[in-house]
């Protein structure tokens, strides 16, 4: 798994952790039941504070991806396929309705998007 | 995560100086730096809160017991180690060992001698042929090797070199690899605890003046640098210090975020342990 | 676990302790042939033991205060209450190996004269030390080393001549007792030792309170 951060970004460090945790799950690098780091050694590798690496796994519990059991220690969630596209789709649609209103405030209209993401497809396919 | 010290209102007067209603929790598998200028109160606190100063008021709770009551069980799940060492200089360090080694109840001598070979030390050198760094070496040496759960240090690091420095921090994180272990140092070498620390308590002049986790801490506070014009009276409030020459300001604001939002064109840049130290300190 | 912060005192002590031995032996015999009156092996046993325990207690007490030791200490499980019973202990114990090496003494120079003594006179020789000690102990520690190493110097010093008469005082109550109480004169040579250890108990109480309140 890999988590690079940056200092000085203006996401919070605890965020930035948070996601790339995340992504990896998603993008099953991290498979279903597999043992992620201790708190402390997750805190020790990346020089970060324990109380960090605690509130990431935290709230990584509450959205229900991994599992927490005392004395063991963290595991990746074992999701079904449909709850797995569903976060995806999720996040796809955050950022979708971002760069809708980001354009909305920087007087872009439907059709110049719609025109920008077929530029963006065709680059990808070339 | 468990408190496994805590400290209620301690007062302790020391001639002129006195700590003052001191209060704050360590948690259970954090390590805490205690950051504070020279004669800030660290080693006062430290010292009062081992029983080596008797406080004149407050509590002082470990593992849940009050050290009064519970002197010898809470003692023995201690570690210590203190600036001057206060080791018998005319002894060897195996004559030194054997004096306080029995006192534990779990003393691991494998362990102990684990340490002294790593850090290359000889049992039957005499303790005042030692320099500092092995002379904190040795103190280390026999604060971790009687399954202590809690390592209290007062500026291990003073004096000693950015390796040795490195190696002690090194150690500490390895020490809280196990379940419930927790340390707490005081020192005035931030850059020890960019590394490793959890948690930090900022004291000045007998006052804690911050506490809360390091990461929260740098990520709250920042440089800001940008022209003079850009400070009134409601942007002011923001900063904990400020300078202002001719050519414009910096300030070490302690609301980054609402910098970001409310002031354009300035330069924000993430700050240091040390310079968040200093920006309180001397506001102070 | 006391044992071992008398073994610290012992090892704080290393470089006279070997002359310390040797002159325990060697003193009472030395000082009872320049003697030569009644109780000459009593006075005799007393001025060795005085000399032997001030000499050991000062070299530890100079490297306790120069070293500053006792405060990591109380900082383990020995505590400070610990701490301060070691040094009654300690007294204790060197007066025991003193008395044991008289003995010794007594058995290599029985030519001289030089003989074993009664119960009495080793409780009487306990008393002294644990009046000696019982107000040295308590006011070092209040008032730390430097302070009173002069004092007890000088005491020190002027125990050969006030000796003479303290010890015919001490006879002479000594023998009013025996004829108040009328106990049997077994249990009555034991009086001073038990007196002794009393007060060497309520010097301690008394230290470990100053004791408590010290910075260290």
């Amino acid at each position: 798994m890999k988590i690079i951060i940056r200092n000085g970004s203006e996401q919070p460090l605890y965020q930035q952790i948070k996601e790339q945790i995340r992504g990896a799950i998603l993008r099953q690098e991290l498979k279903e039941g597999e043992k992620l780091p201790s708190i402390r050694s997750l805190a020790n590798d990346l020089h970060v504070s324990v109380l960090t690496t605690k509130r990431v796994y935290e709230e990584l519990e509450t959205e229900g991806f991994i599992v927490t059991i005392v004395g063991k220690g963290s595991f990746v969630a074992s999701e079904n396929m449909e709850m797995l596209s569903e976060a995806k789709r999720h996040l796809i649609e955050k950022k979708l309705s971002e760069v809708w209103q980001m354009a909305n405030t920087l007087g872009i209209n439907k059709e110049e998007l719609y025109s920008m993401m077929e530029i963006i497809f065709e680059e990808d396919d070339e | 995560m468990k408190d496994v010290l805590e400290v209620n209102n301690l007062k302790k007067e020391l001639g002129s100086f006195s700590l003052e209603r001191l209060t704050f929790t360590l948690k259970e598998g954090c390590i805490t730096g205690f950051i504070g200028v020279n004669g800030s109160g660290k080693t006062t606190t430290i010292k009062t809160i081992l029983g080596l100063y008797p406080k004149d008021e407050g509590s002082i709770t470990f593992f849940g017991k009050e050290l009064e009551k519970s002197e010898y069980t809470i003692k023995n799940r201690i570690g210590v180690v203190l600036d001057e060492g206060y080791f018998y200089e005319e002894m060897t360090l195996k004559e030194m060992k054997s004096v306080i080694a029995p006192a534990y109840s779990d003393w691991d001598e494998s362990v102990f001698l684990n340490y002294i070979n790593r850090f290359k030390l000889k049992l039957n050198q005499k303790i005042s042929t030692l320099s500092k760094g092995m002379r904190m070496k040795f103190a280390i040496s026999i604060a971790l090797s009687h399954h202590a759960d809690i390592l209290i240090m007062d500026e291990p690091t003073s004096g000693l070199d950015p390796l040795i420095r490195d190696e002690l921090m090194e150690i500490l994180l390895n020490f809280m690899e196990e379940e419930g272990k927790s340390v707490f140092f005081s020192t005035h070498i931030t850059s020890d605890l960019d590394k490793v620390a959890d948690m930090l308590i900022l004291i000045d002049k007998g006052r804690i003046i911050l506490n809360e986790s390091k990461d929260e801490l740098i990520e709250r506070h920042a440089v800001v640098k940008g022209d003079n014009s850009l400070i009134n009276e409601s942007t002011r409030k923001l900063f904990v210090s400020l300078r202002q020459t001719a050519f414009g300001f910096e300030g070490i604001t302690d609301k980054a975020d609402v910098v970001c939002e409310e002031m354009n064109d300035v330069i924000i840049e993430k700050t240091s342990i040390e310079n968040v130290m200093l920006a309180y300190i001397k506001e102070g | 676990m006391l044992l071992h912060l008398i073994k610290k005192d012992l090892i704080l002590a290393k470089k006279y302790l070997l002359f310390m031995l040797i002159f325990a032996v060697v003193g009472p015999i030395f000082i009872y042939s320049r003697l030569g009156f009644d109780n000459g092996s009593f006075t005799s046993f007393l001025i060795t033991v005085l000399f032997v325990e001030y000499i050991i207690y000062n070299m530890v007490s100079m490297q306790e205060d120069k070293y500053r030791g006792s405060a990591l200490l109380c900082t383990t499980p020995h505590t400070r209450n610990g701490v301060i019973k070691a040094k009654y202990l300690f007294i204790f114990v060197i007066f025991i190996g003193c008395f044991l090496l008289y003995n010794l003494a007594a058995a290599i120079g029985a030519s001289t004269g030089l003989t074993r003594l009664s119960i009495n006179n080793v409780g009487i020789v306990l008393l002294i030390i644990s009046v000696f000690f019982g107000i040295l102990i308590p006011v070092q520690t209040k008032f730390g080393y430097e302070k009173t190493k002069y004092i007890f110097f000088i005491i020190i010093f002027l125990t050969p001549f006030i000796l003479p008469a303290i010890i015919e005082w001490v006879q002479s109550t000594g023998i009013n007792i025996n004829y108040d109480l009328a106990i049997s004169q077994s249990i009555k040579a034991w009086i001073p030792f038990v007196i002794a250890v009393l007060m060497g108990v309520i010097s301690m109480m008394i230290s470990i309170q100053i004791f408590s309140k010290k910075n260290l």
